[in-house]
């Protein structure tokens, strides 16, 4: 073979070896989920309010990247310092607000009756917890924070309700239960 | 308010608000329990996890997951939103009360806009557990069109689209009190830059900052028996996004 072909066919075969290659790259295909594809978390959620209220801004992506068998190590001292030292309520309310919250799940009593069903329910009346769409949980943290929900003793009135109760839009009563997108 | 300062407790208390109403805005014009929590996910707002519920369902043995994502999107957003298919999100749930997730649903997308497609895998045992996830072998539980009641009412049922954010709170008087954490855009930035309140407003005046603003919901709804199966019937659930 003339010098020329041969080159020309060494150059051929590379193009094919690059173009087979390239048909191979199935791996980027992330469109459609692959066994061998790592998916790493970047968010988390369980009760609502825990990192905003009790976490500093700079710890949120160390709780969305993390897991709730961890919670209590990593974030429950935090929580109650939170609680005792910048909302200035008393060892107990922090205590208890850190057993509820963590670790960071909606915890839900199925055995429970339905009708007690709520936001830290499970706690605070051994109902069926988990969380409602009607829940007013800005309401709930705020009497936990600030109100009498946990003790009498350094209240803040005017900071326990934001005297937004309920959704703009009425809730649906069946499947799939949130209201039609406005 | 400025009185405020030179009382601890007032200052703890602005403190609170302060944290608490971090993460219900930051940027932009957002709100809700877990709304743009990190720089990374108001950055990608598909990323960002809104709110999560479980209530009881249609039948006393049933039990209903809600996950909220992407809000705040306004009306004129909607016809264009959709889940992001280069992401997993997950409903895991703890069944032996050790904080490690024994079941798992995992919800992919594939397409964009009006003509996506939901998968829904699980309720099953997850392949790995922890912050590191691969999609289970199991075939799918159920697939089809978002904006759709998928599945069956006697089992597993699933729901992905465009809803009505269904959370609540009046945003606008948390940055009253709290200016300092007001967006730098939109119409709250616009408040003043000095505290016009130490309270928030009485019920009649208090506004839902989120009415009218949709977000992508997935919804799914299933026996409850599909959950607490080789555990307790006391359950742990959270949702993840990962990519």
């Amino acid at each position: 073979m003339p010098i020329r072909n041969r080159v020309l066919a060494t150059l051929g075969a590379l193009a094919l070896i690059a173009v087979a290659g390239a048909c191979n790259d199935d791996n980027n295909d992330v469109t459609s989920p692959q066994g061998d594809r790592v998916y790493v978390q970047v968010e988390r959620l369980g009760n609502p309010l825990v990192s905003e209220v009790f976490l500093a801004k700079r710890n949120h992506g160390f709780h969305n990247a993390g897991k709730p068998s961890t919670d209590v190590a990593n974030h429950a001292a935090e929580l109650e310092a939170f609680v005792t030292t910048v909302a200035g309520r008393d060892a107990a309310v922090a205590n208890t607000l850190a057993t509820v919250l963590l670790p960071d799940m909606l915890i839900v009593q199925t055995d429970k009756a339905t009708s007690s069903a709520g936001w830290l329910t499970w706690a605070l009346a051994n109902g069926y917890g988990g969380r409602k769409l009607t829940d007013d949980v800005v309401d709930a943290g705020l009497s936990a924070i600030f109100g009498n929900l946990l003790s009498p003793n350094n209240v803040s009135p005017g900071l326990t309700t934001d005297n937004v109760n309920q959704n703009d839009k009425p809730f649906l009563t069946t499947f799939p239960y949130l209201a039609a997108a406005n | 308010m400025r009185n405020l300062f030179s009382r601890p407790r007032a200052l703890a208390t602005v403190a609170v608000v302060a944290a608490l109403s971090a993460t219900l805005a930051i940027t932009r014009s957002s709100s809700a329990s877990d709304h743009q929590d990190t720089p990374e996910v108001e950055l990608s707002p598909r990323m960002d996890m809104n709110d999560v519920y479980a209530f009881p369902g249609a039948s006393a043995d049933r039990i209903v997951l809600v996950m909220t994502t992407s809000s705040p999107i306004t009306p004129a957003q909607s016809a264009s939103a959709s889940f992001d298919p280069n992401l997993l999100y997950q409903f895991k749930i703890d069944n032996t009360g050790d904080g490690v997730e024994d079941k798992v649903i995992q919800v992919t997308f594939s397409g964009t806009g009006t003509s996506q497609q939901m998968t829904v895998r699980g309720p099953v045992a997850p392949t790995t557990t922890g912050t590191m996830n691969t999609v289970v072998s199991t075939g799918p539980s159920l697939t089809g069109a978002v904006n759709t009641n998928l599945g069956n009412a006697a089992s597993l049922q699933a729901f992905a689209g465009i809803r009505d954010d269904p959370f609540f709170l009046d945003l606008e008087q948390f940055f009253r009190i709290v200016p300092d954490r007001k967006p730098v855009t939109g119409a709250l930035s616009k408040l003043p830059d000095q505290p016009t309140a130490s309270a928030f407003r009485p019920a009649g005046q208090a506004v839902d900052y989120l009415r009218g603003i949709n977000a992508l919901g997935i919804v799914l709804e299933m026996p409850t028996a599909m959950l607490t199966d080789g555990g307790t019937k006391k359950i742990g659930v959270w949702g993840t996004i990962s990519r």
